[in-house]
């Protein structure tokens, strides 16, 4: 047996024993700092465990607050109570569900289900059972809250809806879904969800998300064996508190007064309008109908009530400015008619005979004035909305040319709203057809486009930009609703400029001068079929469009038939026409009160009136409030 | 601690033994008392350790998964407490530190991020933290040095550079994952094993100042925010009241409540109610001390006491100084560990993510641990040559066949 330390030259044994000293003197230490927790301040932190507890509490952070395009609040929160539950200090689930239910008229199974979902979070975190008590309903819950140990009312911001906004555009709060919520933390782990809170489902909610979220804050209270906040007073810590933050302001290009006047124009429709800026692609008012209330998340709503919106023919859930696709009917007019004084198929006089119907061979197409409008030439057709003349420009363009134009507005592709689900639309060539139907291009199939019917596709949306960029001389702006976005503070975080999608300029200024010429004939002139869309002292441009639906039988009207089989009214619209500031897209389907001239036309000349209102009162307001002698160029005098 | 086996001095124990009345006889197998009070405490560790997890992991997983771990730990204290002789760890004690080297840079190229640092690595079904590993290859390269460069003269700074290169090198690549806290514990295992070396006085004062200068260095460039945090909040507790101020009172309130009985298996409050911050880790300490109050506490630190004290005297009578320096550092490993974690959970420490032997959860820790004790009862067996007679291969140090 060797004994290295001893005969080891570097290796000192005396080590070992400096060691053992060493040793026991930090055993000593800990052990006495254990003895100092756990006898000397023993009591005192067994009383601080078992008598007090703390409990850390979210505070939820308001969300941002969306504004209109003059500070007008369009989406604000107001205060809400909810029950919550805290499973740890439940002592009997059954009873307590039990006096839930009678308590609140509830089936007991909704807080059942409600507390299985949360199985897997911690005991202490409060789970939310229902949301928006009323005045009366916190009142008996209070009353009770002897025999309802872990049962609280908490108060929250909840969003504060106007009904004259429709949801599609603004969007609507749901619970996060459980399965989810993994997936979306991963991807921002400092500021996770948690199950019960409450997300963007649609719309702007959606889109903004992350900014108008916020980031909550908790605060730590002590509580008492029946869960009521008692003084933390004799302690000697500060029990800690983070606050909230709001989440970002966003201010819209919305109008509201604006938006509140197409909410009453279209009341009673179903179908959607988009009125937009044409000089930037600003949406300064839009709605899509038939709508549902967006309380009804927030409440929670049953099961009856979901089926029933999701089975409705009208598909209240689709956001129809967007989403929607329709055919143009005659507002596509105005393409085809472009096309052809581009290709020097027509010019401003060259006329055709319109007998009330139209032969291709052994196909006849019939004009809407079965007794014919005799003869017709560009500014006339599109003032009657001339079916037969547009049958031969069209059969004289064929579909590829007419499609050339309608790609080059902006149609069949999509604008980049980044709202909802925007769909691109369809510009039918016969190229396009071999490839889907595979099938060749009739030739009787081209009369129909040219009206805007068969295989056409728009959206509100690019209808309006359609006629935006019509009424800009080619100007195709990218469509946006988001001007700012500003954190509580004020402090800027993103600005968005109008974007410059393209300048249509294989169309001539001189051409689109013509064919502005035969919009502005549609209202202003007294044979016009859009002159219910007339503004006093505005000059309106526009055109009125019927879309059939269905081939109806000769001896049926449109009073006959059910809703789903009526026809779509549309009508299209800017003003003033010499220089244009509004565009405004009306799509009414299945309207029943007759086509686009009849139905679609007086809602767009209630909203360009209301456009032209607010206008000057603002332009008065301006003018007042700075006491200049002239605030702006001499043509807004005009419009008074 | 006197030496046993000096014939003139023998403690009463063994002298009841029947073996030492044969004279001429070499006193081999009461020797492995050591051994066997090292066994026994690490049973008891074991099982105190795992009863206290499944309190700690409140119906999750955790315990079970800790319980495969566990079994791959066993056998890992058995392989290197009965087949491996220490003289293959002195072979290649080089090789494996350049390979958990490699395994490092592997980890912070591309380990698995986890609470903000990168520490795991994966290689196929297996998940393992290679920085739990450097802690034995530190060591083994610690005492593979002192044996192959031997001096009369105490060592200088010079004669230590290349050693220091060596451990400045895992430092580094542990710190850049970062975790300060496992590169801290190689870097002490490191300095356990040099103060039982003779250093010269003045090499030994250069060393001092320099680590100075470094620290401060280290506070104002290399140290991340949180790190800072935790050491002001030792100094300052109510600076940062919501974060680690926060852990640190949910840790006392626990500690604290257990009193002198503590409050029973499965009863502590401050862990049941989740209160308790990392309770399965790095707070498992407050979660026992919790349930089995000061009474319990005082058996673990009297267990570990006696574990480290048995691991020294195993380096006492080691066979060679290979043998006795890296006895010294896997004693190192089990004290440091113990040390740090028990006085972070008390406040007394900065909070470092160091796990309590036997009782974190951890595979990587758990294999480690008990290789760590495998590996110090190895260094006795071979002391006494046992490994000649019960090495499974019969393969000697040269690797030829003993007969």
């Amino acid at each position: 047996m060797k004994k290295i330390f001893r005969s080891s030259q570097f290796l000192v044994e005396s080590r070992f024993f400096i060691a053992s000293i060493v040793i026991v003197g930090a055993i000593l230490i800990l052990w006495l700092r254990v003895w100092h927790l756990q006898i000397y301040r023993g009591d005192y932190y067994r009383r601080v465990s078992e008598n007090n507890r703390i409990r850390k509490i979210e505070i939820p952070a308001p969300r941002g607050i969306l504004f209109d395009a003059h500070g007008k609040v369009l989406l604000g929160n107001t205060p809400s109570s909810d029950l919550i539950v805290v499973p740890q200090y439940i002592k009997d689930r059954e009873k307590t569900f039990d006096i839930l239910a009678r308590l609140l008229h509830q089936p007991k199974e909704l807080y059942e289900r409600k507390f299985k979902a949360a199985r897997a979070q911690p005991r202490f975190m409060p789970i939310t059972m229902q949301r928006n008590l009323s005045q009366h309903e916190v009142s008996i819950i209070e009353s009770n809250r002897p025999f309802l140990p872990g049962v609280e009312i908490r108060t929250t911001a909840r969003r504060e809806y106007n009904k004259d906004i429709s949801p599609h555009m603004l969007g609507y709060l749901g619970e996060v879904n459980p399965t989810q919520i993994d997936d979306l933390n991963a991807k921002n782990r400092d500021n996770p969800y948690m199950i019960g809170d409450l997300v963007g489902k649609q719309g702007l909610e959606a889109r903004l998300e992350k900014y108008i979220r916020g980031r909550r804050g908790y605060k730590v209270i002590q509580v008492d064996a029946f869960g009521r906040a008692s003084n933390p007073s004799k302690q000697d810590w500060v029990l800690p508190m983070v606050p909230a933050h709001p989440g970002a302001n966003v201010e819209l290009t919305i109008d509201l007064e604006l938006q509140e006047s197409v909410g009453q124009a279209f009341s009673g429709k179903n179908g959607a309008v988009i009125v937009m800026d044409p000089r930037s692609g600003a949406i300064l008012a839009m709605t899509s109908q038939p709508s549902w209330d967006p309380y009804m998340y927030q409440r929670g709503m049953t099961v009856e009530e979901f089926r029933a919106l999701t089975l409705d023919p009208l598909h209240p859930f689709m956001d129809k400015t967007t989403g929607g696709e329709y055919p143009p009917g005659s507002t596509y007019k105005a393409v085809v008619a472009l096309a052809g004084l581009e290709e020097n198929a027509i010019n401003s006089s060259k006329s055709y005979y319109c007998g009330g119907s139209f032969s291709l061979g052994a196909q006849t197409f019939g004009c809407h004035k079965k007794e014919g409008h005799g003869w017709v030439n560009l500014r006339s057709a599109l003032m009657q909305s001339c079916d037969v003349y547009f049958y031969h420009l069209g059969i004289e363009l064929g579909v590829d040319r007419i499609a050339k134009y309608a790609r080059a507005l902006g149609l069949g592709s999509k604008l980049g709203l980044e709202l909802n689900m925007e769909r691109p639309g369809l510009v039918p060539t016969e190229a396009w057809k071999l490839a889907t139907h595979k099938e060749a291009w009739a030739t009787g199939e081209t009369p129909p486009i040219a009206i805007g019917q068969g295989y056409n596709l728009v959206t509100p949306l690019q209808m309006a930009s359609l006629y935006g960029a019509i009424a800009t001389k080619g100007q195709i702006w990218k469509p946006y609703l988001i001007k700012r976005i500003s954190s509580p503070v004020g402090q800027l975080i993103e600005e968005r400029q109008p974007q410059l999608i393209r300048t249509t300029d294989v169309i001539s200024p001189g051409n689109y001068e013509l064919v502005r010429q035969g919009l502005e004939a549609v209202v202003m002139d007294d044979e016009g079929t859009g002159k219910k869309a007339r503004v006093p002292g505005v000059t309106v441009a526009g055109k009125t469009g019927s879309v059939q639906v269905v081939n109806l039988k000769k001896n049926k009207n449109q009073t006959d038939v059910s809703i789903l089989w009526k026809e779509h009214a549309m009508f299209a619209s800017f003003a003033p026409s010499e220089d244009p500031e509004v565009v405004v897209a009306v799509i009414s389907e299945h309207d029943d009160k007759g086509g686009g001239g009849a139905s679609a036309a007086p809602v767009a000349g209630h909203i360009l009136n209301t456009f032209f209102k607010l206008k000057n009162r603002r332009a008065n307001l301006a003018s007042g409030a700075t006491a200049k002698p002239n605030p702006g160029p001499a043509k807004e005098k005009t419009y008074e | 601690m006197s030496d046993v086996n000096d014939k003139s001095n023998h403690s009463p124990t063994m002298v009841s033994e029947p073996v030492l009345l044969v004279p001429g006889q070499e006193i081999r197998e009461p020797r492995l008392l050591w051994s066997r009070v090292i066994i026994g405490i690490m049973f008891a560790l074991i099982i105190m350790g795992m009863t206290n997890l499944y309190s700690a992991a409140m119906g999750t997983g955790l315990f079970w998964s800790q319980l495969k771990n566990l079994a791959i730990a066993l056998i890992a204290f058995f392989v290197c407490g009965w087949v491996i002789p220490p003289r293959h760890y002195n072979t290649y004690a080089y090789w494996i530190f350049g390979l958990v080297c490699m395994l490092l840079i592997l980890v912070d190229i591309m380990g698995g991020i986890a609470m903000g640092a990168q520490r795991w690595l994966k290689i196929g079904p297996i998940v393992f933290q290679p920085s739990e590993l450097a802690k034995v290859a530190v060591a083994m390269v610690v005492a593979k040095f002192f044996h192959t460069s031997r001096l009369s003269r105490p060592y200088s700074l010079r004669d230590l550079l290349p050693l220091g290169a060596i451990i400045g090198a895992a430092f580094v690549l542990i710190f850049a994952q970062p975790d300060f806290g496992t590169a801290g514990v190689c870097a002490l295992i490191a300095a356990c094993q040099l103060a039982f070396v003779r250093v010269n006085g003045k090499s030994l004062g250069i060393v001092i100042v320099t680590m100075l200068v470094l620290l401060v260095v280290a506070w104002f460039f290399v140290l991340h925010d949180y790190q800072k945090l935790r050491v002001l909040n030792l100094i300052y507790p109510e600076m940062d009241r919501s974060g680690t101020g926060y852990n640190a009172l949910q840790s006392f309130i626990a500690i604290g409540s257990g009193k002198f009985f503590g409050k029973g298996f499965l009863e502590g409050t401050q862990t049941q109610l989740q209160f308790l911050p990392a309770r399965h880790t790095d707070f498992i300490f407050a979660v026992f001390t919790e349930e089995h109050g000061f009474l319990g506490a005082t058996i673990l630190f009297g267990l570990f006491v006696t574990l480290v004290y048995m691991g020294l005297a195993i380096a006492k009578h080691g066979k060679d100084i290979f043998s006795s320096m890296l006895a010294i550092g896997m004693t190192a490993i089990i004290f440091v560990s113990f040390m740090i974690n028990t006085s972070m959970v008390l406040g007394l420490f900065p909070v470092v993510g160091v796990p309590l032997p036997f009782f974190s959860y951890g595979g990587t820790a758990m294999i480690m641990f008990c290789s760590s004790l495998g590996i110090l009862i190895g260094i006795e067996r071979d002391s006494l040559d046992l490994f000649r007679k019960t090495h499974p291969f019969n393969i000697g140090s040269n690797g030829k066949a003993i007969k």
